[in-house]
């Protein structure tokens, strides 16, 4: 194994293979915040990529209902409770991990820690989503079984990892990683089918297809991003909560590259399960009703502090308005600005993608409209 | 005295040809001897595995790179050969007692391989898929292959039968009018397959022609004409590989043979197998 440094986990790891960052890294955005769980991200890239014989069960893209709601079953729990309780230092500047990852706890014979779903823990994606547990005297209501009133939706894709635990692991590299984009890819002429990648990826995105006889992955519709336009679940996404785009490392981050700010100034926006060592490039702004005791084991340390931020967006010019250009253009937005009330999106070559209002204007529609001689009354 | 070396001999006569009669009990060679026979056959039941000596092969874990296997499961491979100078064929039997040919998430397939030098040299490749500079050549049967070609649709009812689709793109109905481009839809929506991978379906024969230079460099090998066939039988699975006979095979000069078996409900797959050593290959 090689020495890697992982700057999620503040400190050196140990990997399958020595580090080589990307020229770029594709890297996205998600604010849980503003997800609705309506699925259409899921059929997005359900309709355009998982079409085929053998694809039926898969779902490059999902969004479930944490606590309770996973695809595949139990897909973080298990690999929770494999790994076991592990600790942050906090104590100094930036946390430093203390525990060990999937690559350093790797039983002899396997190269990660990992474990393989079976066929029916995909039968049930997202579970008893918002589901009432039952009939309860007086009308219907929640019953949750966790005794908290809280849940929230995680959509989930690809995390086209620094460090891909699905790339570690398969025994004769049909796995690769661009180095023009960071982007993870299964060759689909070379893998053999062995699930190799399957047990090893934490995050359950690698997919067997049983008609193929390979395994196959969400590919960051990297066709569209080539060409400057953002993935298909991102640019369905009716709730805007998604951006797409290039992330530096923290030495190198930019104030006028979107994700940078958001993730590396702003630290807004949070791995997902940092501490399986993998440096996910998908950062989700965390829910801001849900207890830190729960969020901080699925997004590290930085949760409160990411939370304080994201609310003082009510008096943060700068964060509300990037906040605003998620989902305003299809484009890839890798340069932002915001000048008084606009706020703009912009390519790598300065052309300007979109312009969006600080804040939206709002028009209150008198009831009674005299053109039409008709009284109208909005709903509720 | 010659009464007695006469009763020795009769005695072991009587034994040889018991062990014959009886398969299992077969006294089992040092080498792996292919025996000349008129033709070749691909069925394990055929007669003419009679009377062939069966070599007795010690199946060890595969070792030498992550990930593997730490529990060793099928213990021993019994292969027979026979030649007609032209064709080599291997049948080669072992217990299994479950039959793992439904491909899925989680699930593996019962599997088994032959192995041979590519060229014959005086020292052979690293048994293990071979070395840099010394290729080996690997025919390799699968399950669910053969339960492809014995009949088993492509379809994923074939796999769950309570699966229910409502449609497939490349089935919209306008396609019809135009094979090529309803051919053409389906492997977009079939990477894989679209790529030409060997692994993908559908299929002709059970088996699949390989080399490799070292763990992790198998490669299909389109040049090989290797064919197999896989039947159950009351512990396990027997079944008969085919191919050419390996070039500077003959009676004076003997070449290297290695085995392995999957074993598809221990999640035998790739790297996670057992396998033997190198044996030999004798013309008889």
């Amino acid at each position: 194994m090689a020495r890697v440094n992982n700057w999620q986990l503040g400190r050196e790891m140990s990997y399958w293979y020595p580090e080589a960052r990307p020229q770029k890294q594709f890297a996205a955005v998600f604010d849980t915040n503003k997800c609705i769980a309506c699925q259409t991200c899921t059929l997005a890239c359900k309709t355009t990529w998982t079409s085929g014989k053998g694809q039926e069960y898969m779902l490059w893209n999902n969004v479930e209902t944490k606590p309770y709601g996973f695809y595949p079953l139990a897909w973080d729990l298990n690999l929770l409770e494999m790994l076991g309780g592990q600790e942050w230092d906090e104590t100094g500047e930036r946390p430093v991990y203390q525990g060990s990852t999937i690559f350093e706890s790797a039983p002899a014979g396997e190269r990660v820690l990992g474990w393989r779903p079976e066929d029916q823990d995909y039968s049930y994606p997202n579970v008893g989503e918002d589901d009432c547990a039952g009939q309860v005297d007086g009308g219907a209501s929640l019953a949750a079984s966790h005794d908290m009133a809280w849940f929230y939706y995680l959509a989930r894709i690809c995390n086209h990892c620094t460090y891909p635990a699905c790339l570690a692991s398969c025994p004769r590299g049909s796995i690769y990683k661009r180095p023009e984009d960071g982007i993870v890819l299964v060759d689909q002429g070379r893998c053999r089918g062995y699930q190799e990648c399957v047990r090893g990826c934490p995050y359950k995105k690698v997919f067997y297809n049983a008609m193929t006889g390979t395994s196959e992955k969400c590919i960051a519709c990297f066709p569209k991003m080539e060409t400057g336009i953002q993935p298909q679940c991102f640019v369905n996404c009716i709730g805007k909560i998604r951006m797409a785009g290039y992330l530096n490392t923290p030495e190198n981050a930019r104030e006028d590259n979107p994700l940078d700010y958001l993730v590396h100034i702003k630290k807004v926006a949070l791995p997902l399960f940092p501490q399986f060592g993998l440096e996910p490039n998908v950062y989700y702004i965390p829910p801001v009703h849900v207890p830190t005791s729960f969020t901080s084991q699925m997004f590290g340390p930085g949760v409160g502090k990411a939370i304080e931020t994201y609310r003082s967006a009510a008096t943060d010019s700068d964060l509300a308005g990037l906040l605003g250009l998620f989902g305003s253009s299809e484009r890839v937005m890798t340069r932002w600005r915001r000048i008084g009330e606009t706020v703009t999106g912009l390519d790598d070559d300065g052309n300007v993608l979109v312009n969006v209002p600080l804040k939206e204007p709002v028009h209150i529609r008198p009831a009674y409209d005299k053109l039409y001689q008709v009284t109208r009354s909005n709903c509720p | 005295m010659r009464e007695v070396r006469y009763s020795v001999s009769v005695f072991i006569l009587s034994a040889l040809m018991l062990a014959v009669s009886c398969g299992k009990t077969e006294v089992p060679t040092p080498d792996v001897q292919a025996v000349a026979a008129e033709r070749i056959t691909l069925d394990a039941n055929d007669a003419v595995w009679t009377n062939v000596p069966v070599h007795a092969s010690r199946l060890i874990l595969q070792d030498l790179v992550e990930p593997r296997l730490m529990e060793a499961s099928t213990q021993e491979v019994r292969v027979k050969a026979i030649t007609n100078g032209g064709q080599i064929a291997f049948r080669l039997e072992w217990a299994d007692p479950s039959q793992n040919d439904l491909p899925s998430p989680k699930m593996f397939m019962d599997a088994a391989a032959v192995q041979l030098p590519i060229k014959i040299e005086a020292s052979a490749p690293a048994p293990q898929m071979g070395e840099m500079g010394k290729t080996v050549q690997i025919s390799y049967w699968r399950a669910d292959w053969q339960a492809i070609v014995d009949g088993r649709a492509d379809e994923i009812k074939a796999l769950h039968p309570n699966a229910s689709v409502d449609h497939y793109p490349f089935q919209a109905r306008p396609l019809d009018k135009d094979p090529e481009a309803k051919a053409r839809a389906e492997f977009r929506y079939s990477p894989a397959r679209a790529l030409g991978n060997s692994r993908s379906g559908p299929r002709e024969k059970p088996v699949e022609d390989l080399i490799a230079e070292g763990p992790g460099t198998l490669t299909p090998n389109p040049a090989g004409a290797s064919n197999g066939k896989g039947i159950r039988t009351a512990d396990g699975w027997a079944i008969v590989l085919t191919r050419p006979v390996p070039e500077g095979l003959s009676l004076t000069q003997p070449t290297q043979i290695a085995f392995a078996v999957w074993e598809g409900s221990h999640g035998e797959t790739g790297a996670r197998k057992m396998r033997t050593g190198w044996v030999n290959l004798l013309m008889k």
